[in-house]
């Protein structure tokens, strides 16, 4: 089976001689009971491991268990975590929560749906409606499946522009004194995130944007303000993402993002716009024939029935909100329209803000792996013009992400792409700072948590994975 | 019985280690060698071949490859340390110089090619990717990441007059790129062989490329129209052991290394049949090296001249 991670995520994998049932290289830890015989380990028909005490009795050993969360803290590979990924965070998954909750009142949770704006794009682009009304017809497709909720991570990403406005011109104040406040490189892309702390650690993480993703910050809005709102506790509510991308599963793992205290992780389990479209083939539904119904306006962007978006890139327009933002911020310029300068290929794309000559602000779009490599090196060797970087994982970004619906045989990926894009853009654009019920969550909900809560459920960490030195992982 | 090949000289290169690599320099002057002792060596001939120079401290491991740029004053070197080390020679004698470090690459850089243009340059790797570089003024930077194997991926080269790439790997396979709309791609994959394809090279036309094999099989594919690639001819049961290396040279001569420590001269044949190619052994010596025989390698001037290097550290001319 093919890889169905972004190519950054297929390139980290370190090991290749060995098949996926060998290639986990993690060590697992073994709870050591005291005892002083030695046994014999035997296998039993079934295949199970018995150990066989001196005295004859038998004991039935615990098959080392490897779960996601060992694979993502682990340098040996990647993709292995594929196999665990599916068992855990599938559409599947989603369905038996459903089912449970019609046969088992007393277990019974309250499922939410967050659905991104890149994912109704491209079902839009599937079942050729418009991405308002794609979301309408998601919304009430979901609520037929005993859903209770359909919200947008277009409001939540709201949140993450602001605080990537907020944390630049921040960063950009401290430059002097801090060596690695700039260039800031954003953080939505959990590829890209996955491969900085696998493979240049310490050295690039303190550049990137400490604000959560959209579909992180969803989280905290859910299994936060929501649960407190409706009198439920975290665990009660089973909290689901659809989003463009498989690699946004391994987020939602991020052990940043579980409860401890409440035992649950924000967001239970991550879907793509193409396991969405297999739900709704698998119901023998068309999107196009189900009746649209009026959206959840809890945690949505919206104005009457229509979703309103973000203006720039399709990736969440973090480069033009930020340097339009700090343009105003920093050297007081409005800025009506961004120029765009193409480097060496499209997926690598310069802004620059220039007054009487000198260049104020130099912000890039960084997309797909090898533009990826040439903004790390340009970084290690201290060539770097840029403040702010807008990386992703994808070629062509977030809107062409591995999760999203594949074209007919007719059509080409290019021209499915170019669908999705339009579709994407023709939601009207709306302005972060004049979001008055975001405004509203920070001036009551955030506020009243104090200044050190509200940080943690807008902001996240990084940590560096340490390259493996064991014997295994050596191959000449 | 077959011809043997003239001995020319036999030298050690590569002391208690491994002579991985051998390549002329584009005018036929100098030999460049690399190994297991983590150096390159130049060879120059005076009265009988010498080293000239020993770049060292270029890597941390094993040199795997090295390439000489088509003007020949850059030599580029793939190594295990996972690193392409570009160097540059100073005006009119033989020392180097290191010019920059690829960095990039996950794991051991198996090996390394310069394009014809001279401007581009591409590495590929057991992390299975083949990246193309750009040379913009003496900086590189990277054009493209392909991951079209799906495992190591040994040796690479260009096509002698288009911006083609090929690759061979342990998946079996041969892949065909081009730059197509702004990114290159796998435009052919070339499937033919059974086991690792360790080395292949284009004859001087371009029109047809041989690959060598562990299955101990050489293969001559030909190009057909709308990008395909057939293979036209397999030379079978003349190697005892895995075929390392494959050498092509102008006139419809093919050179192999062997693992049975054999180097083989292959002549092509005018066939019966006009759609057919036939390859008959017209040289070999089956004792060329105590060992191994990693690489084989034509002098670009000097019709005839074959260079070939071994496990045991040892270069042989012929």
């Amino acid at each position: 089976m093919a890889s169905r991670f972004s190519g950054v995520l297929q390139l980290t994998d370190l090991d290749d001689f060995i098949t996926p049932s060998q290639e986990c290289v993690k060590p697992v830890k073994v709870e050591k009971k005291q005892g002083k015989s030695v046994a014999r380990i035997q296998i039993e028909d079934d295949g199970s491991y018995v150990q066989v005490n001196q005295d004859g009795g038998k004991q039935k050993l615990e098959r080392a268990k490897i779960t996601l969360n060992d694979c993502l803290a682990c340098s040996g590979c990647i993709t292995s975590a594929e196999s665990v990924l599916i068992t855990q965070q599938s559409h599947e998954e989603l369905l038996k929560v459903l089912r449970n909750n019609k046969v088992n009142e007393r277990e019974k949770k309250v499922v939410v749906v967050s659905v991104s704006p890149q994912s109704r794009a491209s079902l839009a682009a599937r079942y050729n409606l418009s991405s308002s009304e794609a979301g309408r017809r998601l919304t009430a497709f979901f609520r037929g499946l005993g859903v209770h909720h359909v919200f947008d991570t277009g409001f939540s990403r709201t949140f993450s522009l602001l605080e990537n406005q907020r944390e630049f011109v921040e960063r950009f104040r401290r430059r002097e004194q801090d060596s690695k406040a700039l260039p800031m490189l954003t953080s939505a892309c959990p590829g890209w995130i996955c491969y900085a702390e696998k493979t240049h650690g310490e050295y690039i993480l303190p550049y990137i944007s400490t604000t959560r993703s959209p579909q992180q910050m969803m989280g905290s809005l859910v299994k936060g303000y929501f649960a407190e709102q409706q009198g439920l506790s975290p665990q009660q509510i089973y909290h689901v993402a659809v989003m463009p991308c498989f690699d946004k599963k391994l987020e939602a793992s991020r052990s940043d993002f579980y409860m401890s205290e409440a035992e649950t992780r924000e967001v239970d389990c991550v879907i793509t716009s193409g396991e969405v479209e297999k739900m709704l083939e698998e119901e023998h539904v068309c999107l196009a024939d189900v009746e649209p119904v009026g959206l959840d306006s809890l945690f949505s962007s919206m104005c009457g029935d229509e979703f309103l978006s973000h203006a720039g890139s399709g990736s969440g327009g973090y480069l033009h909100h930020v340097f339009t933002f700090a343009a105003k911020q920093l050297f007081g310029e409005e800025v009506k329209e961004l120029t765009y300068k193409t480097l060496r290929n499209k997926d690598f794309q310069e802004v620059r803000l220039e007054k009487d000559g000198e260049v104020l602000l130099c912000f890039a779009a960084t997309y797909g792996f090898r533009n990826i490599q040439n903004l790390v090196q340009k970084l290690k060797r201290g060539k770097s013009p840029y403040h702010f970087v807008e990386v992703m994982a994808c070629p062509s970004g977030c809107l062409n992400g591995g999760g999203q619906v594949k074209p007919p045989a007719a059509q080409s990926q290019k021209e499915l792409l170019l669908k999705v894009e339009e579709l994407y853009k023709a939601e009207r654009p709306l302005l972060p700072e004049s979001d008055t019920r975001v405004a509203e969550f920070y001036q009551g909900w955030l506020n009243s948590l104090g200044q050190k809560r509200a940080e943690e459920l807008l902001h996240t960490r990084y940590h560096a994975v340490e390259k493996m030195t064991n014997g295994l992982t050596m191959k000449w | 019985m077959k011809a043997a090949l003239t001995l020319v000289q036999r030298f050690g290169a590569h002391p208690d280690s491994r002579c991985w690599f051998v390549t002329w320099s584009p005018n036929g002057t100098l030999l460049a060698s690399c190994g297991g002792d983590r150096a390159i060596r130049i060879w120059g001939r005076e009265d009988s071949w010498v080293c000239k120079t020993v770049l060292q401290d270029g890597h941390q491991r094993t040199v795997r490859k090295v390439a000489w740029s088509p003007c020949g004053n850059y030599l580029a070197s793939a190594s295990f340390d996972a690193t392409t080390c570009i160097w540059k020679k100073k005006d009119d004698d033989f020392e180097f110089q290191s010019l920059t470090v690829l960095e990039g690459h996950e794991n051991e850089v198996k090996c390394v090619a310069w394009a014809p243009s001279g401007n581009l340059l591409a590495t590929c790797s057991r992390d299975k990717s083949v990246w193309v570089w750009e040379d913009e003024e003496e900086e590189y930077e990277c054009v493209t990441v392909v991951n079209s194997h799906t495992q190591d991926v040994k040796h690479i080269a260009w096509h002698p007059n288009q911006e083609l790439l090929a690759s061979a790997s342990y998946d079996n396979n041969i892949c065909i790129y081009k730059e197509e709309d702004d990114d290159w791609e796998c435009r052919a994959t070339l499937q033919g062989h059974t086991s690792t394809v360790w080395s292949l090279c284009f004859d001087a036309a371009g029109q047809r490329m041989a690959s060598c094999s562990d299955d101990r099989t050489v293969k001559i594919w030909k190009e057909f129209p709308s990008e395909s690639w057939k293979c036209v001819c397999t030379l079978s049961g003349y190697h005892g052991r895995t075929v390392y290396d494959v050498a092509c040279r102008l006139t419809g001569f093919l050179a192999t290394a062997c693992g049975d420590d054999a180097v083989r001269v292959f002549k092509e044949e005018v066939p019966a049949n006009p759609d057919e190619l036939v390859f008959s052994l017209a040289a070999q010596e089956t004792r060329a090296h105590s060992q191994d025989v990693n690489c084989v390698s034509w002098n670009p001037k000097e019709a005839g001249l074959l260079a070939s290097c071994s496990d045991n550290g040892e270069i042989a001319i012929w």
